[in-house]
C-alpha cells in the first residue's frame, strides 16, 4: 500500500517536478555555456534565464494562454474536448475592441462595459458550442471544431479583415504598469486562476464536471443533469476563452480576426503536459497552470539559450511527449489511442 | 403498499411484459427471480422509473403514480443499488454518495464539505461502514463500493418520508461469502424502515433472504412461492419449465483424462500482489477448476497463462516449450483460447459481425499474403452457427447485438474452429440462462473428449464441482488443497468453502 | 431509418450537389467540376491518410506538419534524385508516422498528444532544411520529373487517377486483408482485439505510417503543384482533413466508415466551399457560413447509433 501512495504521489507531481527540472536546466546550460566561454567568474545572479524581468516575460507570454487553457481544462475533465477556443478568442477580442471604441475608447468612460461585454460574448460563443454539442448529439470533437470555423468567419465578417487598434493608455497599463516588476495582467490573470480554482473545488458545477468525466452513464443514473452541466461547463469555457482574448488584445493592443490562431494547440498541449488526463476525471486548474508554465519557460529558455530557433517547436514536441510519459500511470490505463 | 397491477411492456418484436401483478409489503424483503430474458430487468426498469409500462397501472398506498425518470421514482421513495458498480471511482464516496443532490449542502454557491462529510458519515453509519468520506472510491474494496451503493440509495430515509422501496440487483455477485452475509444481515436490519426487492441468480441467496419470491418466465409472474414453501428445484423447474437434475453438469460424459500427455504447465510462478508459487499442470482431455473467492488469484492466473499478465518468476510450458515471452499473440500462437469473463469488452468486438469475429483469432488461417479469403470465413461461420445452435438472424449480424449467450458461443466456436487445444474459461456461463448454459456445458465436455485441456473458473461452486476431473483451491494467491474429481467421488461443497476461506 | 443511416454521406453529397446546381446550373458542367475534384487531391490523399488513424480510434495531428516537411524535402532534393524524390518523401513521410505510432503504442501517450507533438519535431525538421525560407523548385526539372501529373489521360487529369488508385489500394487494403480486418478489430474493440492474439500495437504502428505516408503524398503533389516549398505551405490543410473524414461518416469513436467514406466526405467540403463561390457568398462570410454548413452536415450525416454516450 506504501508503494502505491509513493507511486500516485510521484504521478501527482510529476508535472511540477518536470517544471522545476526545466527551472533548473536553462541556468545550468546558461553558465556551463558561461564557463566554456572562458569566464571566470560565474554566479548565477548573472543568468539572464534566472532575473525578474524574464520571468515577467514569460508571464506575459503565458497569461492569455493560461486563460484558454483553464476554459478547456474543465472541458477536458469532462471527457470531451474543445476545439472552439481560437474562433472565440477572435470574436471575443474583435468584439471588445468595436465595443470599446465605439462606447469611448477609454476606460475611464462607459467604454469599460466593453470589458464585461467581451466575458458575456464568450459565454454566448460557449453556450451556442455547448448546446450545438448536447442538442444535436454532435460529438464535441466535432462540434466545437465546427463551431472554431463560425467564431473565426464571425470575427473576419466582423473586422473584414482589418486590424483593431486598442490604444488607451488606461487599458494598455495592463501591460504598461507594473507592481512588484509584473505587469497588473499578470495579476488579473492570477485572480482569474484562483476564481476558476473556486470553481472546481467549492461549487457543485466543478464537482460535476469530475463526475460526468469520471462516469457519465453513472451520472445520469444518479439523477444528476449531464446535459446542463455540459453546455454550462462549455459556457463556462467560453467565459475563459474571452479572458484569454481580453489579455491577448492587452499584451498587443490589437484585435483581429487572427488574434485567436495558434491557441488551440498550445492550450490542449498545456493541459496534458500538465497531467489533466484527455479521458477525463482527473487534473484541474493548478495542473493546467504547470503545463501552462511547462510550455512558455521551454519556449523562452530555448531563446535564452540561443538555440536557434528552428529546434525549439522539436525539442517542444519531445518535452510533450516526456511529460505525457511521466505522468501516465500505464497500470491504470488498459489501452491507448 | 407498493403494487404493480396488470403491468405490460412492449418493444419492438417483443411482449416484454404481460400483465404483470407484483407487490411489496411495508418491510418485506421480496426475492425476484427468472432466467436472463425472462423480463426481470424489464421490470425493475419499470419499477425504478427507467421505462414507462404500456398499460397496467402502478400505486404507492393505493395512489396511482406514474414516473417519466429514476429521478421521480427517487422522490417517490423508490431507489437502485445496480449491479454493475455504480459508483465514479474518482469521486471521493461523500461526492458519490450526494452525486445530483449537492444543492442540500451549498450556500450562498459554496459546497459545505464539512456538512457534507457529516452527513455522509451518517449514511455510512447505517451501513456499517467505517471509512473516511473524504476517501476517493477507486480505493475501495469490491464489497465496500457495494455497501457504498446502499448507503448512497439509503439517502432516501432523510429526503423521504413515506415509504421505501430499494431494488437489489445481483449486489452479492461479486461479494465472498462473508461479505455476503454482512450484506444480508445489514438489509434484515434495514427493513424496519424500507422494503428490499433483491434480484439474483444465486437461488440460495434468494431463498436465504426473501419472504416471498416471484418467479418470472417469458414475461409472465409464473409463480408467487413463500419462504417457508420454496425449493429450489421445483422454483427452477418453474424458471425453466423443464427439469434440472443431477445431469446438469453434464457428469455422466465426463471421461478419464491422458494423464501421460501433459499439455501445459506451470512452475513455481508469483506475481506480485496477485499470486505466489503456483505450479500446476493441464493434461489433455482434462478440466481443471481454480476455485476461490474474489481476490483468490484465480483470474490473474488465466490471465498470466495468456499471456495477458507477466508473472515476476516462474516458468510456463507449453507443449514442450518453454515460454520466454509472454503475449496474448504467443498464447493464442500456441494454441491457447481464452473465454474472458468481460465478453462484451474482451470476448467479442462489438461492431463486427458474426464471422468477422470467429476468424479474428486465426486469420492466417483464411487468408493468403495478407488478402483475405472472406468466402471462406463465411463458410465456417455458417457451420459454426449451426453445429453450435448460435441464434442469429445470419452471419451479418453485428455481434454487439447478440444475447449473451450467443456472444459465448461465439466466443467458443472462435476458438474451437481455431484448432485451441487449450482452454482457458473465466466465468464462461456468467449471467447466461440455463438453456444456454448447458450448451456451454456440452461444449466444454465436446471439447476436452476431443482431447483439449481446460483451465476454468467456474461461475459457481456445483458448476466447478460438476464439470471437473482436478480442483485447485485457492485462497489468497496460494494454493490450499488439490482435489480428484471423478464422477462418484467428487469433492461436497463443505470441502471445498471449508479451504477457501 | 435504421438502413438509410450507412448512405447519408453520400445522399447529403448528392442533395448538396443538386441544390447547389439549381441555384446556379454552372456549377454542374463535367468539365468544371473535373478541374475541381482535382483542385482538392492533395486535400484528399491527406485525409485519406488520417481515415486509416480515425478508423483505429485515434487522430493524426501531426499530417499537416509532414507534408510541409515533405514540399520542403521535395524541392530540396529533386535537383538530385528526380522523380526518386517520391520515394524519399514517401519514406520520410511514413518514418514519422511510424514513431507516431511507436509512441501511442508503446509509450501509452495518446495518439492525440504523440502526433501533435512528432508534429513540432516535424515542424523543426522543415524549418531547419528550407532554411526559413521559402524554395522554389527548378521549373524544367519540375516539369521532366513530375510534369506528367498534370496531364490528361482520356480527359481526366492524370492528378485525379493517382487520387483514384490510392483509394482503390487503401480500400483493398481496408476490406479484404487481414491489415484492415485488424484495424477494424482495434478500432472497434481493442482489448478483444489483443485476447485474440492480434499483434495490437502493430497494427496501430502501420496505421499510423500509413497516415504518414499518405500526407507525404499528399505534400508532394502539392508542392508540385506549387512548384516550391516551405515549412508553412500545407498549412489551413489539418482541420479541412480531419472535417473531411468526419463529415463523410468515420467518427472518432472507431471501427467505422472507411476510406470511401472519407472520399464522399472530401466531396462535400469540396462542394460547399466551391458552392459559396457560385453562389456568390461573401468573401467575409465564406468562413462563417462554412462552419454553420459544417454543423448541418454533420448534424444530419453522423450516425449516432454506435455513440452510448455523446462526449
Amino acid at each position: 500500500m506504501r508503494g502505491h501512495l509513493t507511486r500516485e504521489t510521484l504521478l501527482k507531481w510529476a508535472p511540477l517536478f518536470v517544471l522545476g527540472v526545466l527551472l533548473l536546466a536553462f541556468p545550468v546550460f546558461e553558465m556551463t555555456n558561461a564557463w566554456a566561454k572562458g569566464k571566470d567568474h560565474i554566479y548565477l545572479l548573472d543568468s539572464r534565464f534566472l532575473s525578474i524581468r524574464n520571468f515577467a516575460r514569460i508571464a506575459i507570454a503565458a497569461a492569455p494562454a493560461l486563460m484558454v487553457a483553464i476554459g478547456v481544462t474543465f472541458i477536458i475533465i469532462m471527457g470531451s474536448i474543445d476545439l472552439s477556443m481560437e474562433g472565440t478568442v477572435s470574436v471575443t477580442a474583435v468584439v471588445f475592441a468595436y465595443a470599446f471604441i465605439a462606447m469611448g475608447a477609454t476606460l475611464a468612460s462607459w467604454a469599460w462595459l466593453a470589458l464585461p461585454l467581451a466575458l458575456v460574448v464568450g459565454a454566448a460563443v460557449g453556450l451556442m458550442t455547448g448546446l450545438v454539442h448536447v442538442k444535436l448529439k454532435i460529438p464535441s470533437f466535432m462540434a466545437s471544431l465546427a463551431m472554431g470555423f463560425v467564431g473565426t468567419g464571425f470575427a473576419l465578417l466582423l473586422t473584414g479583415g482589418d486590424r483593431v487598434r486598442v490604444e488607451d493608455p488606461l487599458f494598455r497599463s495592463l501591460l504598461t504598469e507594473r507592481w512588484l516588476n509584473f505587469p497588473i495582467m499578470i495579476y488579473v490573470a492570477g485572480a482569474f486562476l484562483l476564481i476558476a480554482w473556486f470553481i472546481q473545488t467549492r461549487t457543485t458545477l466543478g464537482r460535476n464536471f469530475y463526475a460526468v468525466g469520471g462516469g457519465e452513464e453513472l451520472a445520469i443514473a444518479s439523477g444528476l443533469n449531464v446535459n446542463k452541466v455540459r453546455i454550462l461547463g462549455f459556457t463556462l469555457a467560453g467565459i475563459c476563452y474571452g479572458m484569454g482574448g481580453l489579455l491577448a488584445v492587452g499584451k498587443i493592443g490589437i484585435a483581429e480576426t487572427v488574434t485567436g490562431a495558434n491557441f488551440m494547440f498550445v492550450s490542449i498541449t498545456a493541459v496534458v503536459v500538465g497531467g489533466t488526463a484527455l479521458w477525463g476525471g482527473i487534473g484541474g486548474v493548478f495542473n493546467t497552470l504547470t503545463g501552462v508554465l511547462i510550455v512558455f519557460v521551454i519556449n523562452n529558455g530555448m531563446v535564452v539559450i540561443g538555440l536557434p530557433s528552428y529546434i525549439q517547436s522539436a525539442v517542444l514536441g519531445i518535452l510533450v511527449i516526456a511529460a505525457v510519459i511521466l505522468s501516465t500511470d500505464r497500470k491504470s490505463v488498459s489501452f491507448v489511442k | 403498499m407498493y403494487e404493480l397491477q396488470n403491468v405490460d411492456k412492449r418493444f419492438p418484436g417483443v411482449h416484454a411484459l404481460k400483465a404483470v401483478d407484483f407487490k411489496v409489503n411495508r418491510g418485506e424483503i421480496v426475492g425476484l427471480v427468472g432466467e436472463n430474458g425472462a423480463g426481470k430487468s424489464t421490470l425493475m426498469k419499470i419499477i425504478y422509473g427507467a421505462y414507462q409500462p404500456d398499460g397496467g397501472v402502478i400505486a404507492i398506498d393505493g395512489r396511482t403514480v406514474r414516473f417519466q425518470n429514476p429521478r421521480q421514482a427517487m422522490d417517490h421513495g423508490i431507489g437502485m443499488v445496480f449491479q454493475e458498480q455504480s459508483l465514479i471511482t474518482n469521486l471521493t464516496v461523500m461526492e458519490n454518495i450526494f452525486l445530483g443532490f449537492e444543492q442540500q449542502f451549498v450556500r450562498f454557491g459554496v459546497i459545505d464539505w464539512k456538512a457534507m462529510t457529516e452527513a455522509a458519515r451518517h449514511q455510512l453509519a447505517k451501513v456499517k461502514l467505517d471509512i473516511d468520506p473524504a476517501t476517493v472510491t477507486s480505493k475501495l474494496s469490491f464489497a465496500q463500493r457495494q455497501l457504498v451503493e446502499l448507503a448512497k440509495v439509503l439517502t432516501l430515509e432523510e429526503r423521504i418520508d413515506g415509504d421505501l422501496v430499494i431494488l437489489l440487483d445481483e449486489p452479492t455477485s461479486v461479494l465472498a461469502r462473508e461479505e455476503v452475509e454482512l450484506l444480508f444481515t445489514i438489509v434484515r436490519e434495514l427493513t424496519n424502515r424500507a422494503s428490499f426487492i433483491f434480484v439474483s441468480h444465486r437461488m440460495d441467496e434468494v431463498l436465504e433472504l426473501s419472504s416471498r419470491i416471484y418467479v418470472m418466465k417469458d414475461g409472465e409472474v409464473v409463480d408467487v412461492v413463500s419462504h417457508d414453501e420454496a425449493e429450489i428445484d421445483a422454483i427452477q423447474r418453474k424458471m425453466v419449465g423443464r427439469d434440472v437434475d443431477k445431469q446438469y453438469y453434464r457428469e455422466q460424459k465426463q471421461k478419464p483424462y491422458d494423464a501421460d500427455k501433459v499439455l501445459l504447465s506451470l512452475k513455481n510462478a508469483s506475481m506480485g500482489g496477485k499470486y505466489r508459487d503456483i505450479s500446476l499442470d493441464l493434461h489433455a482431455g482434462e478440466v481443471l477448476c481454480l476455485v476461490g473467492t474474489e481476490g483468490s488469484g484465480r483470474e490473474a492466473i488465466l490471465r498470466t497463462i495468456f499471456g495477458i499478465e507477466r508473472p515476476d518468476t516462474g516458468v510456463l510450458t507449453i507443449k514442450g516449450d518453454k515460454i520466454a515471452r509472454f503475449s496474448p499473440q504467443k498464447g493464442v500462437a500456441c494454441g491457447i483460447g481464452y473465454l474472458p469473463r468481460e465478453r462484451k469488452i474482451e470476448g467479442i468486438v462489438a461492431g463486427m459481425n458474426v464471422y468477422e469475429n470467429m476468424t479474428l483469432s486465426q486469420m492466417g488461417n483464411f487468408a493468403s499474403l495478407g488478402v483475405l479469403h472472406i468466402g471462406r470465413e463465411k463458410a465456417l461461420a455458417e457451420e459454426q452457427v449451426r453445429s453450435l445452435a448460435i441464434k442469429t438472424p445470419d452471419i451479418y449480424k453485428d455481434c454487439g447485438g447478440l444475447s449473451g449467450g450467443n456472444q459465448q458461443k461465439v466466443v467458443l466456436a472462435k476458438w474451437r474452429s481455431g484448432g485451441s487445444d487449450i482452454l482457458l474459461m473465466d466465468h464462461p456461463t456468467r449471467g447466461l440462462d440455463i438453456g444456454a448454459k448447458e450448451d456451454v456445458y456440452d461444449t466444454i465436455r465436446d471439447m476436452s473428449d476431443a482431447g483439449a485441456g481446460i483451465i476454468l473458473v467456474a461461475d459457481t461452486l456445483e458448476e466447478a464441482i460438476g464439470l471437473s476431473h482436478n480442483i485447485i483451491v485457492l485462497k489468497d494467491g496460494e494454493v490450499q488443497k488439490h482435489f480428484a474429481g471423478a464422477p462418484g467421488s467428487k469433492p461436497s461443497l463443505y470441502d471445498l468453502v471449508h479451504h477457501m476461506i | 431509418m435504421e438502413r438509410i443511416k450507412p448512405h447519408l454521406p453520400w445522399i447529403t453529397l448528392v442533395a448538396l450537389i443538386a441544390v447547389v446546381g439549381i441555384a446556379n446550373p454552372a456549377f454542374l458542367s463535367p468539365a468544371s467540376f473535373i478541374v475541381l475534384t482535382a483542385d482538392v487531391v492533395p486535400l484528399f490523399v491527406m485525409a485519406l491518410g488520417m481515415t486509416f488513424a480515425v478508423y483505429i480510434g485515434g487522430i493524426d495531428l501531426s499530417v499537416q506538419q509532414l507534408a510541409n516537411l515533405v514540399t520542403v524535402i521535395a524541392t530540396v532534393y529533386l535537383m538530385d534524385f528526380g522523380i526518386g524524390v517520391a520515394v524519399l518523401c514517401i519514406f520520410a513521410g511514413a518514418g514519422f508516422g511510424a514513431l507516431s505510432g511507436f509512441v501511442t503504442s508503446r509509450l501509452y501517450v495518446p495518439s492525440f498528444v504523440s502526433t501533435l507533438a512528432m508534429g513540432f519535431v516535424a515542424l523543426s525538421a522543415a524549418r531547419w532544411l528550407s532554411g526559413q525560407r521559402a524554395l522554389h523548385m527548378d521549373a524544367e526539372q519540375r516539369d521532366a520529373s513530375f510534369g506528367w501529373m498534370f496531364e490528361n489521360t482520356a480527359g481526366i487529369p492524370n492528378e485525379l487517377i493517382i487520387a483514384g488508385v490510392l483509394l482503390a489500394v487503401c480500400w483493398f487494403l481496408q476490406t479484404r486483408t487481414t491489415f484492415g480486418r485488424s484495424l477494424k478489430a482495434v478500432g472497434a474493440g481493442e482489448l478483444a482485439a489483443v485476447a485474440s492474439g492480434i499483434n495490437v500495437d502493430r497494427v496501430k504502428i502501420l496505421a499510423f505510417a500509413l497516415s504518414g505516408a499518405l500526407a507525404a503524398i499528399s505534400g508532394l503533389v502539392f508542392s508540385v503543384k506549387l512548384s516550391g516549398g516551405d515549412a508553412n505551405l500545407a498549412n489551413g490543410f489539418l482541420l479541412l482533413a480531419i472535417v473531411a473524414v468526419l463529415v463523410g461518416g468515420t467518427p472518432l469513436t472507431g471501427g467505422v466508415g472507411g476510406v470511401v467514406n472519407t472520399a464522399i466526405g472530401t466531396l462535400i467540403v469540396m462542394v460547399i466551399r466551391v458552392a459559396m463561390v457560385y453562389l456568390e457568398v461573401d468573401a467575409t462570410q465564406q468562413q462563417m457560413v462554412f462552419g454553420i454548413v459544417l454543423i448541418v452536415a454533420i448534424a444530419l450525416t453522423i450516425d449516432r447509433s454506435k455513440l452510448k454516450i455523446v462526449k
